[in-house]
């Protein structure tokens, strides 16, 4: 120990570095960058099966989170976890079909003027 | 929602994204945390070419990745729409992220401080090439000397369908009217495009 008083980082980070638990996988399986407001949402079909992907803790966290529709952001909030390691876990999870992204809705429902007005009322009510 | 996917799900609720830009201390932690339910978001970015040599890799030459905290904030309207805030990191050397974090976004707030105008250039700049609806929001520092907008505009030489509005980031009512001027400014650019 180092004479100067315990040995500690201004702010104290998880004893995990955050790749770790990925397995060192810094991009997602498919490449595909997920946007911070993409929807997700647990399929409830069981994941790893054929034993091809083992569940880590971090990857079931995700499954429960996702049982309601989140956003990718809201899950790297939830679980503390960073956007590039959520990504990269959910990337295995939609392979194997636990997890869907869901697609956004069609233009033609709500057209992005409506949508803009009913954030305007929404900002006014608030 | 007759998807041709049976199996996809339908969304319950729209996201959607704002942008909250400025320099180094211009305000936007606050302004987030003004109106906005925060939560920590850590993004664990790998480093890109973008960074070298302004992150100081000597000596941690097997460093890949470096964390970026996000501002982060949600703020929900109603039960099927949730607006998102994400701040955009403020010094240079996170650029990289802009065009992520602005990708599919609705707009942006930039935040300026007068005392440090030059600070909010850089991301100026950026929303102007990018084409991306912006205000600027003058936040009203204590004992920052006061300019009214139109000298702000000026010395920014911001186009004149760029609106310029004061501010205080930390009170919910004014950060409140700073997203409504936004929302106004995106639906004005959006009718301006739609006749050209």
């Amino acid at each position: 120990m180092p004479s100067g008083g315990p040995w500690r980082r201004r702010e104290p980070g998880p004893v995990v570095r955050p790749y770790a638990v990925t397995g060192g996988r810094t991009e997602p399986a498919d490449g595909e960058r997920l946007d911070l407001i993409a929807i997700v949402v647990a399929t409830g079909q069981p994941a790893g099966a054929g034993d091809r992907l083992r569940l880590t803790p971090e990857h079931r966290r995700i499954l429960t989170v996702c049982e309601n529709q989140v956003t990718v952001a809201d899950l790297g909030a939830d679980l503390g976890l960073p956007v590039g390691v959520i990504r990269v876990l959910l990337a295995d999870l939609i392979a194997q079909g636990a997890v869907a992204v869901v697609p956004k809705r069609p233009a033609s429902e709500r057209s992005g003027n409506d949508v803009l007005r009913e954030i305007l009322n929404g900002l006014r009510a608030l | 929602m007759g998807s041709a996917h049976s199996d996809s799900p339908a969304a319950l609720f729209i996201a959607q994204k704002i942008l909250i830009a400025g320099g180094f201390g211009s305000g936007k932690t606050t302004l987030v945390g003004a109106i906005s339910e925060v939560r920590p978001l850590r993004t664990e970015e790998v480093l890109t070419t973008a960074s070298i040599g302004l992150d100081d890799l000597a000596g941690v030459a097997s460093k890949k990745t470096t964390t970026v905290a996000l501002d982060f904030g949600r703020i929900t309207l109603g039960q099927s729409l949730s607006l998102y805030l994400f701040g955009l990191p403020g010094q240079e050397r996170f650029s990289f992220m802009w065009d992520e974090l602005s990708y599919g976004a609705l707009g942006a707030v930039v935040l300026a401080d007068v005392r440090r105008l030059g600070d909010c250039f850089a991301s100026v700049n950026y929303f102007e090439t990018r084409r991306l609806p912006f205000i600027v929001a003058i936040n009203c520092f204590d004992g920052a000397p006061r300019y009214d907008a139109q000298e702000v505009r000026v010395a920014l030489d911001l186009a004149p369908d760029v609106p310029v509005t004061l501010c205080d980031a930390r009170d919910v009512a004014s950060v409140k009217q700073v997203l409504i001027a936004l929302v106004q400014a995106i639906s004005a650019s959006r009718a301006r495009s739609s006749r050209t």
